[in-house]
């Protein structure tokens, strides 16, 4: 059983607690971090921040489905996920992302997987702030 | 039947209001209310073909039939991350 971490949040991420808490089994060999970081340029503008709406229930189920095909698809001890709603300014992370697994082929495969999805089906909504 | 209407992120705008009521004839589908919605707050209906749209927390196909008392969500392309 995979197992999941999923949380929305408004506060800032805060990597070192994550880290702190990263669990794993003795049979794992690959652990992959992934962060989305707001850029300071916006198609062709500056910006300061961008500010996150989410459809929040829609999201975790959302989430919750894809979580689903990851671990049917490849053989993943453990996914974590935090997603900043509110402002998030330049250069801070947005989005903070564990997964864990055997080996580094699935664990990649998986978190790519997991961000492209997000991007289609994930009701998360930007507006640049300038 | 009446259905409520929630509009996420710039189509709040668009629509000029978060949530409405839309009364539907019984059995109507997800299209019809679509239609109706469109003629009811134009502003959304230059995003016809980039409109998403959700019944409770799952997306739904045009032909799927509306039931008394369901929530639909009318937004944008999603852009997590």
């Amino acid at each position: 059983m995979m197992k999941r971490s999923l949380i929305l949040q408004r506060e800032p991420i805060n990597e070192s607690a994550l880290l702190a808490g990263r669990t794993l089994s003795r049979g794992m060999g690959a652990v992959i971090y992934f962060l989305g970081v707001v850029r300071e340029q916006e198609g062709n503008a500056t910006i300061t921040a961008i500010d996150y709406e989410a459809f929040e229930r829609m999201a975790v189920h959302q989430f919750e489905k894809i979580f689903e095909v990851m671990e049917k698809r490849w053989p993943i001890e453990s996914i974590r996920l935090v997603h900043r709603t509110g402002v998030v300014a330049v250069n801070e992370p947005s989005l903070w992302v564990e997964v864990i697994a055997a080996h580094r082929g699935e664990a990649f495969q998986a978190c790519e997987f997991l961000i492209d999805e997000m991007k289609k089906v994930v009701p998360i909504w930007k507006r640049p702030l300038s | 039947m009446n259905v409520r209407v929630q509009f996420h992120s710039y189509f709040k705008e668009l629509a000029g209001c978060a949530e409405a009521t839309e009364p539907l004839r019984e059995g109507a589908s997800l299209g019809e209310l679509l239609h109706q919605l469109r003629v009811r707050f134009p502003g959304i209906k230059p995003m016809e073909r980039s409109t998403l749209v959700a019944v409770g927390v799952e997306y739904e196909p045009p032909d799927y039939r509306l039931r008394e008392g369901d929530e639909v969500s009318l937004f944008p392309p999603v852009q997590g991350g």
